[in-house]
């Protein structure tokens, strides 16, 4: 039997997968221990794989066939634009993407001045801007704490995702708009699922059944 | 040791850039090989070859001529400050020709290549720039026989290359149109829809659905159609029950056609029906068609029915045409490890100079008899072993050496 490899995204979103996995009765001893410094690991038994990755290499292992199915947000699949069949929606890690800022630059978002926008997020936040707002931006990238740009003067607004947004509250800041909702997702490779398509579906299928509502 | 400036400088000459990369040795023996095969093949079906430009005006891949967008195409200009681009798709040339050479021509055309093409993709995506694509086009054929006979040439392609475990998938573009149309999408609405069900994203799907307030039948048909594969009469039967729309009933009467008579060719198993594929090329028209291998993450081969395309360079003519990507092939039965050790072959003639006459006799004969031979005069001050080892660098069957006493031993090699 062939593997069926997955990628999950490393951290919290990687561990509801598996406990998700488990109830349809796929499980993977060795990756519990967490002390083990093992990169891949098998479940020999019924033909499945595991790795983890960053989450944004979760897309490119997947699109290029390294891995068969990948979970990972949405917020990645939109900023790293690789060719995937994305085809469940877990209902798990949902937040917001959102333009962020001090409510003083909310009319800054209307009157389609050139302002500077600070994101992780670079394709998403052009996308935004340019494709669906019709306002020409500087975006810069970052690389964390976001929140910063706009208290320290580097940018007027920031976009990001916004799970509660008491982060946000602390620091003065708001959200301005929303973007899309997000969540986490399940992808698979365009030839895994053609090639592997009675052993994907029906995964999918009992994964869809345990998917919390 | 430090390394002198010098030599520094020379080994950055030795790098390719990026995206495209050499071919050499054991590989490109393979590949030539590989490329021999498929065209072979296709030229059995009575398909004539054509050669077109590298590169050409931009407005030949533009907008609904095109497969690959304006800002992946590699282009500059010329001293008139035309914009040209290497080719990113062989396509649309050959329908510009079809236009240009055979305007008056009502019966088949059909048409063969080999060629590169380039796709000026993002850095670091892990994907060639340049790849070599064995296609080939049929026009002024618009029947169901000109589907079924270019996806078992595409089959019969991809078996005579070695590869045994691929699959074709087969759908047909004005599904999708006929039932967004049915739908009562716009076009913006129409594009999501499209990629989202390119995306195989079904959940996008209903959400869009929902949004947009479809109802009743069509809406259960999109609810279905990731489940509408495989089973050819109960798909049909499902979607005729729940819609009039015409376009959409002809191109499941013309998959069901396709379907019977790639039965009379006895190639069914390689192909599975997908209602729910879909290209992201608007030029196709009809049967859209893909082929699938274990070992890598995208199709090796793509073909479908493109009726309006040769309409824009001036000759209305039906036509249907298929490509093999021959890199995607290789790397897939490299992954498989289909490849047999060995490629090239061949003897090598050694000889010292005191016999060149004799030797180069002898290799004359050999090449006489279809033996491909390779010449090298043995210097005196290297060994027999030397070349043996040698011989056995280069992938060589044999080694013969012609001894100055004229008799000629035989070595074998590996």
């Amino acid at each position: 039997m062939r593997y069926i490899t997955f990628a999950l995204a490393k951290g919290r979103l990687a561990k509801q997968t598996l406990s998700l996995l488990e109830k349809i009765g796929i499980t993977c001893e060795e990756m519990k221990d967490e002390k083990t410094r093992k990169l891949i690991f098998a479940n020999e038994e019924l033909g499945f794989r595991f790795f983890l990755s960053k989450a944004a290499d979760v897309p490119t292992y997947v699109e290029l066939g390294a891995a068969d199915i990948g979970v990972v947000g949405k917020d990645t699949i939109l900023e790293e634009g690789r060719k995937l069949y994305e085809v469940l929606d877990l209902n798990c890690g949902k937040c917001r993407m959102c333009v962020a800022g001090p409510a003083s630059a909310k009319e800054l978002l209307n009157n389609g001045s050139l302002i500077r926008v600070a994101s992780k997020y670079p394709g998403i936040a052009k996308d935004y801007f340019y494709n669906k707002k019709h306002q020409t931006v500087e975006i810069i990238k970052l690389n964390g704490s976001v929140e910063l740009a706009p208290i320290v003067g580097l940018s007027e607004v920031i976009v990001d995702i916004v799970e509660t947004g008491s982060t946000l509250k602390e620091n003065g800041l708001e959200v301005l708009e929303e973007i899309c909702p997000l969540s986490a997702r399940v992808v698979v490779n365009e030839v895994s699922m053609k090639m592997q398509h009675e052993r994907i579906t029906k995964l999918l299928k009992e994964l869809k059944k345990v998917i919390p509502k | 040791m430090s390394i002198s400036g010098n030599g520094a400088q020379r080994r950055e000459l030795l790098h390719t850039p990026g995206g495209v990369r050499d071919i050499y040795g054991a590989e490109c023996a393979r590949k030539k090989e590989i490329e021999q095969k498929v065209h072979d093949v296709i030229r059995s079906y009575g398909f004539r070859d054509i050669q077109t430009p590298t590169f050409e005006y931009f407005d030949v891949f533009n907008k609904e001529r095109g497969t690959v967008q304006s800002k992946e195409m590699f282009k500059f200009f010329d001293r008139g400050n035309n914009t040209l681009v290497l080719r990113p798709d062989v396509t649309p040339p050959i329908a510009r020709c079809v236009a240009k050479y055979c305007r008056d021509e009502q019966l088949q055309i059909r048409l063969c290549y080999t060629g590169n093409t380039f796709v000026n993709t993002r850095p670091y995506k892990g994907k060639l720039q340049e790849v070599t694509q064995v296609g080939a086009e049929l026009f002024n054929d618009d029947t169901s026989d000109a589907d079924a006979e270019m996806i078992a040439v595409m089959i019969q392609c991809l078996k005579s290359s070695g590869l045994r475990e691929f699959q074709l998938e087969i759908g047909h573009a004005d599904l999708f149109r006929g039932l967004a149309e049915e739908a009562g999408f716009d076009r913006e609405k129409t594009e999501e829809l499209r990629g989202l069900i390119s995306s195989k994203n079904f959940f996008g799907v209903e959400e869009l659905l929902d949004k947009t307030k479809v109802s009743g039948k069509v809406r259960e048909i999109f609810a279905k159609l990731p489940e509408l594969l495989g089973n050819l009469p109960e798909c049909l039967a499902y979607v005729r029950e729940r819609t009039e729309n015409e376009r959409v009933l002809s191109a499941l009467d013309r998959l069901e056609k396709v379907w019977a008579i790639l039965g009379l060719y006895g190639l069914c198993d390689y192909v599975t029906i997908d209602f729910s594929m879909l290209s992201k090329y608007s030029y196709y028209t009809g049967v859209i068609f893909r082929a699938y291998t274990y070992g890598n993450g995208e199709a090796l081969a793509t073909g479908g029915r493109y009726d309006g395309l040769v309409g824009q360079f001036g000759k209305e003519a039906p036509a249907i045409g298929l490509a093999i990507v021959i890199d995607q092939l290789m790397v897939a039965m490299e992954r498989q490890k289909l490849f047999e050790k060995n490629p090239f072959g061949g003897c090598i003639l050694l000889y010292p100079q005191a016999v060149r006459k004799e030797a180069l006799l002898l290799a004359e004969q050999y090449r006489d008899k279809g033996q491909t031979v390779q010449m090298l005069r043995k210097s005196s001050k290297k060994t027999l072993e030397v070349y043996r080892e040698y011989a056995k660098r280069m992938d060589a069957e044999k080694l013969l050496y012609l001894g100055e006493d004229g008799k000629l031993t035989s070595y074998d090699i590996g």
